[in-house]
C-alpha cells in the first residue's frame, strides 16, 4: 500500500505564507512519518540514495503562486541535516528566467547549492529522444546528466486543461515540447511524460506545496480563486501524491462553490493512465493517507484531510 | 559573447544543408557585414498575435490554424510560439529567426518560379504539426527559448535582399504559418520594395488568415504529406481535409502553386495512393500544377524505415503522368531525368537540372523554344 503524508500547519498562512522555519517543521514531521525514521539522515537515505539530488520547482506564475523559496530552503535544510552536501543539491526549472521571477537566486556554478534553468549555459536538452507511449521528447540534461535523483516540488492548483496540476504535470517542465501534449485533458500525455525513463527512474520523492491553493482558473494566477490549505503533501509514490492532491483540490473547489472537475469538462483522466502504466497507486482506498497538524513547536497531532 | 556581427547561419547557395549549422559563421556575409548588424537575442518578442478570439469564459481561441487551440493564461498553443498573457495572445517569434540562408529557389523546391534565382530563406522555431519524418525537427519541434535567435526586423531582411540583389524571400524550414505576423509584415514590406515572397508550408492554416496572406505572396509550395486522413492523424499529427481545402483556395487565388509529396516507405507509397493523388490534383487544381515526389531519408522518429527506393518514386512519376499531370518531378534523386522540365506538347527538355543546378534552358520567356507552347509558372 502506498503512503501519503499530509502535513498541515496549525495556523492559517494567509498573508505572508509560511516561513522557512515553518516549512521546515512540516517537512521534518512529514519525512519522519513517511519513512518511520526519527533520524533525518535515516529518513532521507531511506528515500534517496547517495548522489546529486535535484529539486524540480514549478515557477510558471512568478512570485504569485510558484514553489515557494521558503519550501525549497526548508527542504535543503532537511537534506543538509541528513548529511547531503550543498554541492549535491540542484534546484531546477525549465528556464532560469522563471526561477528568478519566482524569487530564486540563480547559481549555475558548482559551488554551494545550484539553482538554474535548463536554458543555462551548456545545459539544454538530451541529444536523443526519450519515448513513452505517445510522448517523444528531449529531456532536460539537468535531469539526465546533472542529478542522480529528483525531488518533485510542485504547487497544487487547478489546471484549465488537465484539471489538476501537481507532481506529474510539473514534469512537463522537464521536456522540450510540452506544448504538444495538452490535448484531451493532457491524457495520456501527463502519465507518459512521468513514464519517460529519466523521469521515472530518478523520481524519489514528491512534495506538493498546498499551503496556498488556486482551486479554479489555473494555471495562470487568479487571486479570486486562491484559498489556503496550509499543508504539504509528501510521498515517494508520485501517482498517489497526485491522487491525494486531487482529493484536496476537489474538496477546496466544493468548499468554494465550484463544481467537480469532471462536471466542467476537466476530468483528471491522466491519473487512470498513470495507474495503468504502474507509475503508482491511484485508487484512494488503497492509499494510506496520514494527516497530521503541526504546531509552532513542531509537535504533530492527528488531523483530517479536509 | 560578442553580440555584434555574429550570425549563426548565413549560408550561400552551395550550402546543401537545409538546417544551418552552428559553425557556419559570417564568412558568407560578405559586404553585408558593414551594412547590417545581426545580433543574437535571448529576448522573445511580445507582438500581439493576429487571428485569435478572446473567450467569455476566459482564455483565448487561436484561429490561425485548424487546431484552434484553446489557450489559458500563461500557456502556449500547440505550436509553442504563441502565448496567452492575461488573455492577450502574443507571438514570441516576431523578428526572431533561428535559421537564415541564401538558397537556390530549386531547393524549396520551386521549378516553375524564376528558375536559377536565389531566395533569402528563413524560419523561426515552432510548428503546428509534428511529422515523424521531419528533417528540421531541431527547430520545428523546439520552443523559441531553445533555439539561438537573431534580432531581425522585417525591414532588415528586405534591405538584405535589396543590397545583395536577392529577388525573393522564402519562409521555410519549419512551418511559416506559426510565424504568420512576422512573415506577413516582411512580405508586405518586400512587395513595397520589389522583393517577392514565397512560402513553403504544410498548408495547415485556416481559411481567413490564408486569404489575408495570399495577396502578399508570389508563390506557395504545399507539402501535401499524404492523400489519406489516417496518415495525417498517425504520422503528421494534423488533418488532411483542411489542407485540401486550402490547396483549392490557393489555386483559385491565382498565386503560383507547386506541391511536394514526400514518399515514405510503407506509409504513403502505394500505387493506389499515387493514383488518388494525381486524380485529385488534376480534378481540383489542374493538370498544369507541378507535383514533386520527394525521396525520404530516415530521421527524427522514423529512423527505422529505409530511404525511398528509386523504383517507388518512378512508379509515382509514371502513374501521375499516366493520369494526365503535365509537370511531375522526382526530388532528392540528383541526376535523375525527372528532375528536369519537359514540354508537355513536344516533350523536349525545357529546363535541364542536376540537383539544384540548371545546366540548360530551352525557354524564351515562358514559351518552349521548339513548339512555342506556353509553360505555366513565372519565368
Amino acid at each position: 500500500m502506498s503512503k501519503v503524508v499530509v502535513v498541515k500547519y496549525y495556523r492559517d498562512a494567509r498573508g505572508s505564507g509560511l516561513t522557512r522555519d515553518e516549512y521546515r517543521r512540516l517537512m521534518s514531521v512529514g519525512l519522519h512519518r513517511l519513512t518511520g525514521e526519527s533520524d533525518m539522515q535515516k529518513a532521507v537515505r531511506k528515500l534517496i540514495p547517495p548522489g546529486v539530488i535535484g529539486m524540480k520547482t514549478n515557477c510558471l506564475t512568478g512570485k504569485l503562486n510558484s514553489t515557494p523559496v521558503a519550501l525549497i530552503d526548508a527542504l535543503g535544510d532537511c537534506l543538509d541535516e541528513a548529511g547531503v552536501d550543498d554541492n549535491d543539491m540542484v534546484v531546477w526549472e525549465r528556464t532560469s528566467r522563471e526561477l528568478a521571477g519566482a524569487g530564486y537566486t540563480l547559481n549555475a556554478s558548482g559551488s554551494s547549492r545550484r539553482c538554474l534553468g535548463t536554458d543555462a549555459n551548456r545545459i539544454g536538452y538530451s541529444q536523443g529522444f526519450y519515448s513513452s507511449g505517445e510522448v517523444n521528447s528531449l529531456v532536460s540534461r539537468i535531469l539526465t546528466d546533472l542529478v542522480d535523483h529528483n525531488i518533485n516540488v510542485p504547487v497544487l492548483k487547478d489546471h484549465s486543461i488537465a484539471g489538476l496540476s501537481a507532481g506529474m504535470k510539473n514534469m512537463y517542465g522537464a521536456i522540450n515540447n510540452p506544448n504538444k501534449y495538452h490535448g484531451d485533458n493532457c491524457n495520456p500525455f501527463c502519465a507518459h511524460v512521468s513514464a519517460l525513463e529519466p523521469v521515472r527512474a530518478k523520481n524519489r520523492l514528491t512534495v506538493i506545496d498546498a499551503v496556498r491553493v488556486q482551486y479554479n482558473g489555473g494555471p495562470g494566477f487568479m487571486s479570486q480563486f486562491l484559498t489556503y490549505y496550509n499543508g504539504v503533501i509528501i510521498s515517494d509514490d508520485p501517482a498517489a501524491a497526485d491522487r491525494v492532491g486531487l482529493q484536496v483540490l476537489e474538496n477546496l473547489r466544493k468548499a468554494n462553490g465550484q463544481p467537480p472537475l469532471e462536471k466542467v469538462g476537466r476530468p483528471v483522466k491522466y491519473l487512470v493512465a498513470a495507474g495503468q502504466l504502474g507509475l503508482g497507486e491511484v485508487e484512494l482506498s488503497r492509499i494510506e493517507v496520514d494527516v497530521v497538524v503541526v504546531d509552532e513547536d513542531g509537535r504533530p497531532t492527528a488531523g483530517e484531510l479536509f | 559573447m560578442d553580440r555584434r556581427m555574429f550570425i549563426r547561419c548565413m549560408g550561400c547557395g552551395a550550402v546543401a544543408a537545409a538546417i544551418p549549422q552552428t559553425d557556419l559563421l559570417p564568412e558568407f556575409l560578405g559586404g553585408l557585414q558593414n551594412a547590417c548588424a545581426f545580433d543574437y537575442t535571448k529576448q522573445l518578442s511580445s507582438v500581439e498575435a493576429r487571428h485569435y478570439k478572446k473567450l467569455e469564459t476566459g482564455g483565448i481561441e487561436c484561429r490561425l490554424c485548424p487546431r484552434r487551440c484553446m489557450v489559458t493564461d500563461l500557456e502556449r498553443g500547440y505550436c509553442g510560439v504563441r502565448e496567452n498573457r492575461g488573455d492577450v495572445y502574443y507571438t514570441l517569434v516576431y523578428g526572431r529567426p533561428c535559421a537564415l540562408n541564401i538558397d537556390p529557389i530549386e531547393k524549396k523546391p520551386f521549378f516553375h518560379f524564376y528558375p536559377g534565382t536565389t531566395a533569402l530563406s528563413l524560419a523561426t522555431a515552432g510548428c503546428n504539426v509534428n511529422c515523424k519524418f521531419c528533417q528540421n525537427w531541431e527547430i520545428s519541434q523546439s520552443r523559441p527559448e531553445q533555439t539561438d535567435n537573431l534580432d531581425l526586423p522585417p525591414g532588415t531582411l528586405v534591405d538584405i535582399c535589396k543590397q545583395r540583389a536577392i529577388p525573393t524571400l522564402a519562409y521555410t524550414y519549419s512551418e511559416p504559418v506559426i510565424f504568420y505576423e512576422y512573415m506577413y509584415d516582411i512580405a508586405k514590406q518586400g512587395h513595397e520594395k520589389g522583393v517577392k515572397s514565397v512560402i513553403i508550408t504544410g498548408g495547415y492554416i485556416e481559411k481567413e488568415p490564408l486569404a489575408d496572406l495570399l495577396p502578399q505572396l508570389d508563390a506557395v509550395k504545399v507539402d501535401l504529406k499524404a492523400i489519406r486522413e489516417t496518415y495525417y492523424k498517425d504520422v503528421v499529427g494534423g488533418e488532411l481535409q483542411p489542407v485540401l481545402d486550402r490547396l483549392i483556395q490557393i489555386k483559385q487565388s491565382g498565386v503560383w502553386l507547386e506541391i511536394v509529396y514526400l514518399v515514405v516507405p510503407t506509409l504513403n507509397d502505394t500505387d493506389a495512393e499515387f493514383r488518388e493523388l494525381a486524380q485529385w490534383v488534376k480534378t481540383y487544381l489542374g493538370k498544369d500544377t507541378p507535383v514533386h515526389f520527394s525521396r525520404f531519408h530516415p530521421q527524427y522518429l522514423l529512423k527505422n524505415l529505409p530511404p525511398t527506393p528509386q523504383a517507388t518514386l518512378e512508379s509515382a512519376y509514371n502513374i501521375s503522368r499516366a493520369e494526365g499531370l503535365d509537370f511531375v518531378y522526382l526530388g532528392n534523386l540528383p541526376g535523375h531525368p525527372a528532375e528536369s522540365t519537359y514540354c508537355p506538347k513536344c516533350s523536349r527538355v525545357l529546363i535541364e537540372r542536376r540537383g539544384y543546378r540548371i545546366s540548360r534552358q530551352n525557354l524564351t520567356g515562358n514559351r518552349c523554344n521548339n513548339c512555342q507552347t506556353e509553360i505555366p509558372g513565372l519565368f
